[in-house]
């Protein structure tokens, strides 16, 4: 490994936290698609900067960025409020809007700069480390990793200094107003960092992969955890995972990095989806299921309580009768057993004490349908998944 | 035109999201038969394209990830996955490789003859079975539940429109690229929407309005050196929105100022006229004259409409004094009794 590859490896992973923390925010707010029209009606501004100044690091480049994002955002929500068109709608006809006057912008004026759309979009990881920031003849490393370090700096400060204000206007705007925070500010300020964020990194990343980094750690601790805090650390973590691991999988392939950490990205996330503890496509299936065989043997309790004549009780009959499936009835037949809720005498089965009292108990709520007793027999349920 | 479903199904973000999930079908599809056939990319695009449809579908059924997470998730995910593969393209020994990436931001002057075939079949088919299947479209669109109810196959109609959407972008990635097909997909529905009230009207205007950007677009584009097309006509579609934004007659913002002005006018004038007939009904005689300067207190009051008033013949002035006319007190109570109905 030597420096260069060190040092893409620092960018991307600095890039993938200063992401983290405002998509974050942005998932939960369900605004996850603003950072898509941000990423691409940043172009504009870019454009603009660059015939100002001639130089794609220069921070006015990235102020002119940052306030053609709040440009949109501000627009949006203009379009939206009028009440002529929805949310999405909104934001599908702004960014194309911008997005088209920056190519315009760039096909007229920029022909034979080193500017283009692809490069604005796409990025290009690689190239990073060649454009070094030098102060009198000293060499300090990359341009790109001194802007996205300061703009990481920047962020954490504000993360950390407006956590509280931010934890509470997520969850609860109305709170947060009558707490006396402005839910206005938080919005622009969420806004502002996530429109610098995207700028800082388009250049070293390129907007699709900035997206990318917002949303798909944000997604993926979304569905491992409900806590804030470690909601963020686990995006941060992911990203960072997904930017070392990109950069390795890019090398092998010799191909774009950008591409290969995003399809890390994915991976992560694909994994996180169907494997997820409590929240993933395999765990819901397997809850349906169990509730599922629930129902059945409820169905099943209640069937035996009310017939007392051996000849519906017998095992062959409930088969037939309840038209189960041989597998299922002997699954939730066993399941009874398991639990002491019957017993099977000579193939004829009864309901014992503790399976009577339960069936009492489940007629009881099916009647009344009241909310407290249905705690009670979540109670009695958890005792089946044991 | 399929856009106004998407625009009314609040999925129009979707469009946006299945031109990036395309990108991979088209490297993937290259991949595999190593040729430029325009027809098999399109195929490969239309497969992933689906694919992302449904995995946003499962996202949101299956988690409790919000429509817009899921959206931003797949169109990243999948479009830098097919800037992998592009880039994987690339290095590899190929000669055909070159002008991939035209699909990325589309090129409308190098179509050729059988794409623009291609095109027409594919909208003529889309025309058919949105005919054929109009009823059960509408119905879906505005009342699933209801649809459910009747026994329609809400999945089966679901799946179809989806498919087509995905089918129309596909397609128009060609011309207008990637990045600019949401906005050839929702510009024309959402300019189309601000006039009408009927789905049908709506479909026919969004197709116009569709057609008339493509075509102005090209004029302005093909009128002048480097300027590429697709941003052309998605900036003319952009002007059509605006244009029916401020104009429309019953939603646009032009006449939605001007009748909250007449209506604050309106209001103005019958608060002072209201607080005149206060003022005269302590006295036996209506039209017994009082001073102007004690409607000076009054907020609703101002000059002009105190003219307006006495232009109406509710009041007549006599210098610095006022008095109602028989008109004016009869309106002032009949007002006064209007709002007491209303109550």
């Amino acid at each position: 490994m030597n420096s260069a590859q060190i040092e893409i490896q620092l960018i991307a992973s600095l890039v993938a936290i200063a992401c983290a923390i405002p998509g974050t925010f942005l998932v939960l707010r369900k605004m996850a698609m603003i950072s898509d029209a941000i990423s691409h009606s940043i172009l504009p501004g870019i454009v603009i900067g660059f015939f100002i100044t001639h130089d794609l690091n220069s921070p006015l480049l990235i102020l002119l960025a940052a306030l053609t994002g709040i440009i949109t955002v501000v627009l949006v929500e203009y379009i939206q409020k009028t009440g002529l068109v929805k949310e999405d709608t909104a934001i599908g006809l702004v960014f194309p809007a911008l997005f088209s006057i920056g190519v315009i912008l760039i096909a007229k004026n920029a022909n034979d700069v080193h500017l283009d759309v692809d490069a604005v979009l796409l990025g290009e990881l690689a190239f990073a480390p060649f454009d070094r920031l030098i102060i009198s003849g000293t060499d300090f490393g990359p341009k790109s990793l001194w802007i996205i370090s300061s703009i990481l700096i920047i962020t954490v400060v504000l993360l950390i200094t407006f956590f509280k204000e931010l934890k509470v206007s997520t969850f609860d705007k109305g709170l947060a107003a009558s707490l006396g925070f402005s839910p206005a500010i938080m919005h622009y300020g969420l806004m502002s960092v996530s429109s610098v964020t995207t700028v800082g990194a388009f250049d070293a990343v390129g907007a699709i992969l900035v997206v990318a980094l917002m949303i798909a750690p944000a997604a993926t601790a979304y569905l491992l955890t409900t806590d804030l805090k470690k909601m963020l650390l686990m995006a941060i973590g992911f990203g960072v995972l997904s930017a070392i691991s990109g950069y390795w999988f890019a090398h092998w392939l010799d191909a774009s990095i950008a591409g290969s950490i995003t399809t890390m990205l994915g991976l992560i996330f694909l994994l996180v989806y169907l494997f997820a503890p409590s929240k993933g496509v395999i765990a819901v299936m397997y809850r349906e299921k169990q509730q599922r065989t629930e129902v059945s043997l409820l169905t099943f309790l209640l069937h035996l309580k009310n017939h007392n004549e051996e000849r519906e009780r017998h095992v062959n009959h409930l088969q037939e009768h309840i038209n189960w499936q041989k597998v299922r009835a002997k699954s939730v037949l066993d399941l009874a057993l398991k639990n002491n809720m019957i017993e099977i005498d000579n193939n004829l089965v009864s309901l014992t004490k503790k399976g009577d009292a339960f069936t009492s108990k489940a007629i009881d709520y099916i009647i009344t349908n009241e909310d407290a007793q249905i705690e009670d027999m979540k109670d009695d349920f958890f005792l089946f998944r044991g | 035109m399929l856009g106004s479903f998407a625009v009314l199904r609040k999925q129009s973000l979707l469009g946006d999201a299945i031109s990036h999930a395309a990108l991979p079908g088209i490297a993937i599809a290259f991949l595999i038969t190593e040729a430029k056939d325009s027809n098999t990319l399109l195929l490969g695009a239309l497969v992933s394209g689906l694919i992302g449809t449904f995995w946003i579908r499962g996202i949101i059924t299956k988690t409790h990830l919000k429509s817009d997470t899921a959206l931003g998730l797949i169109l990243s995910l999948f479009f830098g996955f097919g800037m992998l593969l592009l880039t994987f393209i690339q290095k590899q020994p190929n000669a055909n490789q070159a002008g991939l990436d035209k699909y990325l931001f589309g090129q409308a002057a190098t179509l050729v003859e059988s794409d623009v075939w291609m095109m027409a079949i594919v909208t003529a088919v889309c025309v058919f079975v949105l005919l054929l299947f109009w009823k059960e479209f509408k119905i879906l669109l505005f009342d699933a539940d209801y649809t459910k109810t009747l026994g329609f196959n809400t999945r089966f109609i679901d799946i179809l429109i989806t498919s087509f959407i995905v089918l129309a972008i596909v397609l128009g990635l060609q011309t207008v690229g990637v990045v600019l097909m949401s906005a050839m997909l929702l510009a024309p529905a959402a300019a189309a929407r601000q006039w009408t009230n009927s789905l049908a009207k709506m479909v026919f205007l969004a197709a116009l309005f569709g057609a008339f950007s493509g075509v102005f677009g090209t004029a302005i584009s093909a009128s002048q050196n480097n300027l590429s097309t697709g941003p052309v006509i998605v900036l003319v579609a952009s002007v059509f929105v605006v244009f029916s934004f401020v104009f429309s007659p019953s939603r646009g913002l032009l006449f939605k100022q001007i009748r909250f002005i007449k209506n604050r006018r309106d209001l103005e004038l019958h608060k002072t006229l209201a607080f005149m007939f206060h003022i005269a009904e302590t006295h036996e005689n209506i039209s017994h004259p009082h001073s102007v300067k004690i409607l000076n207190n009054f907020q609703g009051y101002t000059r002009g409409t105190l003219q307006k008033l006495v232009k109406k013949d509710y009041v007549t002035l006599d210098g610095n004094m006022w008095s109602l006319t028989e008109e004016g007190f009869k309106t002032a109570s009949n007002l006064y009794n209007q709002q007491e109905n209303d109550e």
